[in-house]
């Protein structure tokens, strides 16, 4: 691990956070914005750590980490499979393509009850939500990175009779690999609103932690809420940026 | 070096960018602006798509009630999730209807709101059940196996709850409108105003019972006009005379709800005439007691909004009681 470069890539952000949150700090106490409408960072903070909220805070994270975690795996596997198949032939891109986009404009709101009504535990179904609003991110853009292969590359292996699996494994696959990288990285933060939508109705984690504070009239804790919300999905999207520096980092510029 | 300064320089440009535009627009406390027969425009938002809990709102617009007070009033329905309370408080809109206890909980979050008239004496809000499964009691419902759906964060989930813990083998599930699983499954239960869900079932052609959480000892005052204490402060004949039509607009609307129900109607299509005069039948009682007999329709005690706030403080909720003097206004 090399420190100097972890320095570098996690210094920037944290300094633009900490100015930031500072600077909203005193802009908001300065025009005395009425705390029900937009509490301090500091109250959030407080919000945060208080042992009251402390422990159900966490706790509802880690369900809808669970559930969003899942649906990212989910949604990862399967989307680069479909992706896959999808790359095969051009007829077949034709005939199923159209219908993965279903997948992005179906309105989540809308067919949650439904999830909650064909899946037998509230678990099943939020892993659900996830999974239906991430894949197509990684469908599209792995479907993207498996057709855009250096065509030169692909005629070196059919001069060399490369099985199909060989042109595959050897050849699309790690070609594709950073268009599939950047697909995984928007499906990351899309699986935890995923997420946290299906708890509305599925009920559990911080969907329902943030409709308790919005009823509440607890701005602050819904701005905590909202904030382990943004942690988790950057947790993923460094998870995905984590595997792209190993897998990438021999030959690919955006690494380099 | 310069790195850092145009990194500053960005900070400050996107915090100073994100904190005014969502503090911008606050409240606005002007005068209402005058129509073309120098009425004052005014808007009332609803907290829910129109059904015969607004009908007195929607009586007294039709019958002229505000508009011989001066009043050109537009009333906005909502839906689920509209943050009424919150347009109040930021002065976005001058009447809004919430609850009783919406009012206590932003009042002791900083927010200066006060009720100004009620609907509803008795709250109207509470749990319909198959009434095959024989249940005779909230307490029962509580300690049979089954599903109870209800909305959660509402203060009354918490007192029910707390008053009645759920055996092991009932199901709480959030509550997300519509009955379409109560219809479906014998052991669903779920939250519902008496006027609306309890009808659209039978009308389905299920046979549900309502328990009215009311009875197990939570009532707050419901389908409540509040202003903001800045509105009031600024036009109180505006309030006043805003009062006293929509009481007369109950009047009428409790004696011949059909003029409303027929407005109501064409915008929420998803309730037919049939559906709006069995609700309108269903909840006179609860506008209408001998408190309102002696003091007029809309008038609150001093004693619900004391209770209602102890309430509150022992569900923890808020964490101390709110001076029951400052949540309303009687203005006669």
């Amino acid at each position: 691990m090399n420190w100097r470069r972890v320095l570098k890539l996690t210094l920037p952000p944290l300094i633009s956070f900490i100015v930031m949150t500072l600077l909203a700090e005193m802009l908001i106490r300065g025009l005395e914005v009425s705390s029900f409408l937009l509490p301090p960072p500091s109250s959030i903070l407080k919000a945060l750590v208080h042992p009251t909220h402390r422990g159900p805070l966490l706790a509802a994270m880690g369900t809808t980490a669970l559930a969003a975690g899942t649906g990212f795996v989910l949604s990862g596997v399967i989307g680069i499979s479909v992706a896959i198949a999808l790359s095969s032939s051009r007829w077949i891109e034709r005939a199923f393509y159209p219908f993965a986009i279903f997948f992005q404009t179906v309105p989540l709101i809308a067919i949650a009850p439904l999830l909650v009504i064909w899946t037998r535990t509230s678990l099943q179904a939020v892993i659900a939500s996830a999974f239906i609003v991430s894949i197509f991110p990684v469908i599209a853009s792995s479907l993207s990175g498996l057709l855009s292969v250096d065509p030169n590359l692909r005629d070196l292996f059919r001069l060399y009779r490369g099985s199909r699996k060989d042109t595959l494994l050897k050849l699309r696959l790690p070609s594709a690999t950073p268009q599939i990288l950047t697909g995984l990285r928007v499906a990351a933060g899309l699986s935890v609103v995923g997420a946290i939508v299906g708890e509305f109705f599925a009920g559990g984690g911080l969907g329902i932690f943030l409709q308790t504070a919005l009823k509440e009239q607890r701005t602050d804790l819904i701005f905590a809420a909202v904030l382990l919300a943004a942690v988790l999905g950057l947790i993923l999207f460094g998870l995905v940026n984590f595997a792209g520096y190993f897998l990438l980092r021999r030959w690919h510029a955006s690494v380099q | 070096m310069s790195h850092l300064r145009s990194m500053l320089t960005l900070c400050l440009l996107l915090t100073a960018a994100v904190t005014l535009t969502l503090t911008a627009g606050c409240s606005d406390t002007s005068e209402p602006a005058r129509t073309a027969d120098g009425k004052q425009a005014v808007t009332l938002a609803l907290n829910w798509v129109p059904e015969p809990e607004f009908g007195g709102f929607y009586a007294a617009l039709e019958s002229g009630q505000y508009a011989s007070q001066g009043l050109d009033v537009t009333i906005k329905p909502g839906g689920a999730g509209a943050p009424v309370i919150q347009q109040i408080a930021t002065g976005k809109v001058p009447f809004g209807i919430v609850s009783a206890d919406e009012i206590v909980i932003a009042r002791s979050r900083g927010a200066k709101v006060v009720a100004i008239f009620t609907s509803y004496q008795t709250c109207p809000q509470g749990i319909m059940v198959h009434s095959d499964r024989n249940i005779e009691s909230l307490e029962q419902l509580f300690k049979t196996p089954g599903t109870i759906a209800m909305e959660p964060g509402l203060p009354y989930g918490k007192f029910l709850t707390k008053k009645y813990p759920p055996a092991s083998d009932v199901k709480i599930v959030p509550y997300t409108g519509g009955v379409a699983q109560f219809l479906n499954d014998k052991t669903y239960s779920q939250q519902g105003f008496i006027f609306s869900e309890p009808v659209t079932a039978r009308r389905q052609g299920a046979n549900p019972r309502f328990f009215l959480t009311a009875e197990a000892g939570y009532d707050p005052y419901t389908v409540v006009v509040a202003t903001s204490e800045a509105f009031l402060e600024k036009h109180p004949q505006l309030v006043k005379s805003f009062v006293a039509a929509t009481r007369k607009g109950w009047e009428l609307y409790l004696a011949d709800p059909s003029a409303a129900n027929a407005v109501m109607g064409k915008l929420n299509t998803t309730m037919d005439a049939q559906s709006f005069k069995e609700a309108a039948e269903s909840h006179t009682h609860l506008i209408e007691n001998d408190h309102t007999r002696a003091n007029g329709l809309g008038s609150m005690t001093l004693e619900r909004w004391e209770t209602l706030s102890l309430q509150l403080v022992e569900l923890g909720v808020i964490d101390t009681a709110v001076p029951a003097s400052e949540c309303f206004r009687t203005l006669d």
